[in-house]
């Protein structure tokens, strides 16, 4: 062997041997791939607990002043009388006061909170006077938790000692809301905002049982991996089982998926990913092959509905090993023939 | 009276022909040819993440946003699987014997004391050899560009970059395993070569039935954890009738290929009288 060719061959077993060690470290030590990869996801998830099993982000901001919101709203005129009602009752105009919002919710098996317990966090412009009379006066009272004002609504059912349980007799449970810091409103079950409090006003101390979900690595891996969208949600799947209210037998055929992730952006048109960790590859490459069915049948189906092609082109199924993804996108003009289908419809519904 | 010289193993005269064929086959005319090829890919990566780094927007496919890993997947299935390892397996497998006819250097290696079948394998060695140490640090490079973007986790992606050069590894050595049987039995081995990796190969693949068992692309698909691209209507066919082998399945199939079709190439060198035109 000459030694040009001893060079060349110790010059790539070093740069395998490099790439190797490197990927052997990031998937030990698990370090984010990007320089620019901090904690991912927003701010506001520092105050969701660790036991979240569903965590969801709006940035509600764009999506109100998007382009396809507007386009929607000229095509099917919706109803304002919800949000209307709400900014009688709390000030709050959906459209200019709230900028994001982040959601959690949580079913954990110990049974601390309710099944489908949740909480809102809201950052926007809020008139929390205005906000906490209008509350008072639905008979809700305020309390004080670490030094935070807490506004508590119990449902009207309710025991009448407020700290006696976060359930009613019902199963409900109480309702409350707390601005944890200017321009961020919390509302949400109790037990929930109570630790959202906690967490503000601590931090996370694993060693006293306070954590939060910034600290859950499986679900903060899959919100960073999630790209620039302007709404997600991620979750365990087996919370939304729970949720579903759906017959056993069909529980049962559901794939075995452990987690999920849904990102969509939202502008002109709408594009987005579904996502889903399945518990194995064996039960990846079976959900795989479902999809990739359903997308050949839907795929050849289209050919003669034009304006569905780019909406069906642009589907792709992805991901490796337990990870199966499908990437979409819908362009406006889509929304466009909705729009002009839905008028079309109205005078023959009335 | 003096003791007849030995002849030595087969293994440690392939070992001997793999020393002398390596740096042969480095720094060959077809070297350059190989650079270009596996350059490419490293220079796409560096393109894509030049492109990433300026659009925080990332990539888009059909207008949807990809991950950095989702693209190293269709990366590694539309460059790897179905261009370079069939490539560099009909280039490098055929020519393995097939150079030494056209150079008239075979009889140098044919009246050496060594078993002619150790030629061969030292020769396949020494491909092998070359196109790993080539190949395996190009998908390194490209893993390292490309999964980071769009919010990739090297850590989550690494156990498949591992199956990946498993895969490639596995690949190459079926490839040319075929392809030096190609080489020693036919006279014209590239034309056979091409025809049988970018003609019967995907055309088989299209069809339900059994045909496809006759390829070494259906059981090196079974290894790749990428979920294959949707990018042409071929892509759909091959989507609808995809079937997978299992894995054990596959490496079992490929490593009698491997070891039959090198069998038999040793077989076709031991025997055929090669005839140097002048």
């Amino acid at each position: 062997m000459t030694t040009k060719t001893r060079y060349f061959v110790i010059v790539s077993l070093l740069t395998l041997g490099v790439g190797l060690g490197t990927g052997v470290v990031a998937y030990y030590v698990g370090f984010p791939a990007g320089a620019s990869a901090s904690r991912g996801g927003p701010a506001e998830l520092g105050f969701v607990p660790r036991d979240a099993s569903v965590i969801a982000f709006a940035n509600v901001h764009e999506i109100m002043g998007s382009e396809l919101r507007q386009k929607l709203r000229r095509a099917i005129p919706i109803q304002q009388n919800g949000q209307q009602e709400l900014e009688n009752q709390t000030g709050i105009n959906i459209e200019t006061d709230i900028d994001s919002i982040v959601a959690c919710m949580s079913a954990d098996a110990a049974g601390a909170n309710p099944p489908g317990a949740g909480m809102v966090l809201a950052r926007g412009r809020f008139d929390e006077t205005k906000i906490e009379a209008l509350m008072r006066e639905r008979g809700a009272h305020v309390e004080t938790y670490s030094g935070k004002r807490v506004v508590v609504a119990d449902p009207q059912d309710a025991a009448t000692d407020p700290s006696s349980s976060d359930k009613s007799r019902h199963g409900h449970p109480s309702l409350s809301l707390s601005f944890m810091e200017p321009g961020l409103a919390a509302i949400g079950s109790t037990t929930l905002i109570r630790s959202a409090i906690d967490l503000h006003k601590a931090g996370n101390n694993p060693q006293a049982g306070l954590e939060s979900v910034t600290g859950n690595d499986e679900l903060m891996n899959l919100v960073r991996s999630l790209d620039n969208s302007n709404a997600w949600a991620v979750g365990r799947f087996d919370a939304l089982r729970t949720q579903s209210h759906l017959p056993a037998n069909v529980l049962s055929q559901l794939p075995a998926i452990s987690w999920f992730a849904v990102s969509a952006h939202i502008n002109g048109g709408l594009r987005g990913t579904l996502r889903a960790e399945a518990r194995d590859d064996e039960s990846a490459n079976s959900l795989r092959d479902v999809v990739r069915g359903f997308l050949a049948l839907a795929k050849l189906g289209s050919g003669a509905k034009p304006e569905l092609q780019a909406t069906m082109q642009s589907l792709e199924l992805g991901g490796t090993g337990k990870t199966v993804s499908l990437s979409f996108a819908v362009p406006a003009e889509l929304f466009d023939v909705i729009g002009a289908a839905a008028t079309l419809r109205k005078p023959a519904v009335r | 009276m003096s003791e007849a010289p030995r002849t030595p193993t087969v293994l440690a005269s392939a070992m001997r022909i793999f020393d002398l064929s390596l740096g042969q086959m480095l720094w060959s005319r077809r070297s350059v040819f190989l650079g270009v090829m596996l350059g490419g890919p490293v220079l796409l990566a560096v393109t894509l993440r030049l492109v990433d780094t300026l659009h925080s927007s990332g990539f888009r496919v059909n207008g949807a946003a990809v991950g950095g890993a989702t693209i190293f997947g269709m990366m590694i299935w539309l460059l790897f699987i179905r261009f370079i390892v069939p490539v560099l397996g009909v280039f490098y497998g055929t020519s393995l014997i097939a150079d030494e006819i056209e150079d008239k250097t075979i009889t140098y290696l044919f009246t050496r004391p060594i078993p002619r079948r150790s030629v061969l394998l030292g020769k396949y060695f020494a491909y092998l050899v070359c196109t790993v140490l080539l190949v395996l640090p190009s998908v390194m490079l490209v893993f390292f560009l490309i999964v980071p973007t769009g919010g990739g986790s090297i850590g989550a992606a690494f156990p498949g970059l591992l199956a990946d050069l498993g895969m490639l590894v596995v690949g190459l050595a079926s490839y040319g395993a075929v392809f030096a049987l190609v080489g020693t039995r036919l006279k014209r081995p590239l034309v056979a070569g091409l025809v049988f990796a970018f003609g019967w190969e995907p055309a088989v693949l299209l069809f339900p039935g059994y045909l496809k068992r006759l390829t070494v692309a259906y059981y090196l698909q079974a290894l790749v954890t990428h979920e294959m691209p949707q990018d042409s209507s071929v892509s759909l066919l091959l989507q609808i009738f995809h079937e997978v082998p299992s894995v054990a399945a596959s490496l079992s199939v490929l490593a009698v290929v491997v070891g039959v079709a090198l069998w038999l190439s040793g077989r076709a060198v031991e025997q055929r009288e090669y005839v140097l035109e002048q």
